[in-house]
């Protein structure tokens, strides 16, 4: 009987045919690649050799809608909003108690973020802001992935010489993350006010009952107690300042990192196509699975903390 | 600003953007899921709240059931008692019919045989004054009256019978 040796699984004339394929790959693409071409300028097809990539920032506008100019980011915005929404209609129009392939996928996905916010804010406030926390996860993840996909930084449009990206992922456009936080922030605020009150809410933030009572009972509390007092409301100031500042950490952390890995993927596709890009691919789907649950559960927590009373600080001082 | 690309017509679309994901998410997936599960999680609840009573109501037959066994088995025992009873009565008083014949049987057998004793004795008693007169004819040499003499020693005899009964 011959002896039917494999090798990760492939007999050994296969496993060395796919080695000398992988083998002979790396040496194109190295020498297709960046380096490959400052170091021995050998001429390859158009098609095999990548351009140095020219990040730059702001979205392209590619068509305009009225005075509107509709930029590539907020094109593919449209695409995961049509395919967020298409996929959860498909997956919940016939909705059964026994669920389907389909339909237990959508509802793994809402029940994960939906156990993920009661788990951090209770039941009640987790159910409130569920739908907020839930539509940022998936905006911001569905954007990420989908601008992994192969090709999809690469269809250009325009005449040559002024030629744009058709689909650019939204998440690299720093208004996409602006808008995000501002609603994120507008909403904590809301909730804030709304369940502990504006005048209990907004003492947090000017804190003055202290230095008033320090200056009443000046005799009993002394220098120290003013001194305090005046502690108490610059904390109270920085607190408010740590919310505006939130919106900003909010943006340029979705925004950097985004935008990072995408200068991080075209580079390294530039420095040599095909392989080396390959690892770089599996990192960006986690940061943009990472970026996502971030976004989504630092507006959870801040939620949650916005509609705790902090009644342990007020009643320290009165 | 410019350089990072912020714009405000772009921030507002993203915002309109946002928003209007939020509503289409809410209606196709938040609102029928959370719907569903927490139908889902209603209806195991009550399953579950379903199958206790079902529990407890077979915990309940049980009780009844083996009430009813041990009942009928006191039943039992009291219906074997009574046919124990019974059976003993009906064994009582056939012993006691059966004596009672038995006695009568004896009874009536003991007249019997003092009957036909005393008849034989009759008999006996006949012959014998027949005998006798018949005798004391030969000696005599005449012919007695038979019917006098039969009632003679009939009468003789009576009483001697008499004597030996009493």
């Amino acid at each position: 009987m011959p002896e039917n040796k494999k090798v990760m699984g492939m007999s050994k004339p296969v496993f060395i045919a796919v080695l000398l394929g992988i083998l002979a790959l790396t040496i194109v693409s190295f020498l297709a690649g960046g380096i490959g071409q400052a170091l021995f300028g050998i001429e390859f097809p158009e098609w095999l050799v990548v351009h140095q990539p020219e990040p730059h920032l702001p979205p392209s506008a590619i068509f305009h809608i009225g005075g509107l100019a509709v930029t590539n980011t907020m094109f593919t915005a449209w695409i995961s909003i049509a395919l967020l929404t298409g996929l959860f209609w498909a997956a919940t129009r016939r909705m059964k108690l026994v669920p389907g392939r389909f339909q237990a996928a959508a509802e793994s996905v809402i029940g994960y973020l939906y156990d993920f916010c009661t788990d951090i804010a209770g039941e009640k406030n987790g159910r409130k802001f569920f739908p907020l926390v839930a539509t940022i996860f998936l905006f911001v993840i569905t954007n990420a992935l989908m601008n992994l996909i192969p090709g999809y930084n690469s269809i250009l449009i325009g005449e040559a010489g002024h030629q744009t990206h058709l689909l650019r992922g939204a998440n690299t456009d720093v208004n996409f993350p602006l808008a995000l936080a501002v609603i994120s922030f507008v909403m904590v605020e809301y909730w804030g006010l709304k369940s502990v009150g504006v005048f209990h809410y907004l003492g947090k933030f000017f804190n003055f009952g202290p230095f008033i009572h320090s200056i009443r009972h000046f005799r009993k509390e002394g220098v120290m107690g003013v001194f305090n007092g005046l502690i108490a409301i610059f904390i109270g100031l920085i607190e408010l300042m740590a919310e505006f500042i939130r919106i900003i950490s909010f943006t340029f952390r979705l925004f950097g990192n985004m935008t990072g890995g995408e200068i991080l993927l075209v580079s390294m596709l530039f420095l040599m196509p095909f392989l080396l890009a390959l690892p770089f691919y599996g990192l960006e789907l986690l940061v943009g699975f990472i970026q996502a649950l971030i976004f989504a559960g630092l507006t959870l927590v801040f939620a949650h903390i916005a509609v705790t009373p902090h009644t342990g600080e007020a009643s320290e001082h009165h | 600003m410019e350089q990072l690309g912020i714009s405000l017509s772009s921030f507002i679309a993203q915002l309109v953007n946002f928003g209007i994901l939020l509503v289409l998410l809410y209606l196709v997936a938040y609102k029928p899921v959370l719907k569903m599960m927490d139908g889902r999680t209603a209806r195991i609840k009550e399953s579950l709240e379903q199958a206790e009573v079902m529990k407890k109501q077979a915990e309940a037959a049980e009780v009844e059931f083996k009430k009813q066994i041990a009942d009928a088995s006191k039943q039992g025992q009291a219906v074997i008692e009574r046919a124990s009873r019974t059976a003993d009565e009906i064994r009582q008083r056939t012993q006691a019919e059966a004596k009672v014949e038995a006695e009568a049987l004896v009874e009536r057998a003991r007249a019997d045989i003092r009957r036909e004793r005393d008849e034989i004795i009759d008999e006996l008693r006949k012959e014998f004054a027949d005998l006798t007169i018949l005798a004391a004819g030969k000696v005599i040499g005449k012919t007695l009256d038979k019917t006098a003499h039969r009632d003679l020693i009939g009468q003789v005899l009576e009483e001697s019978a008499g004597l030996r009964k009493n």
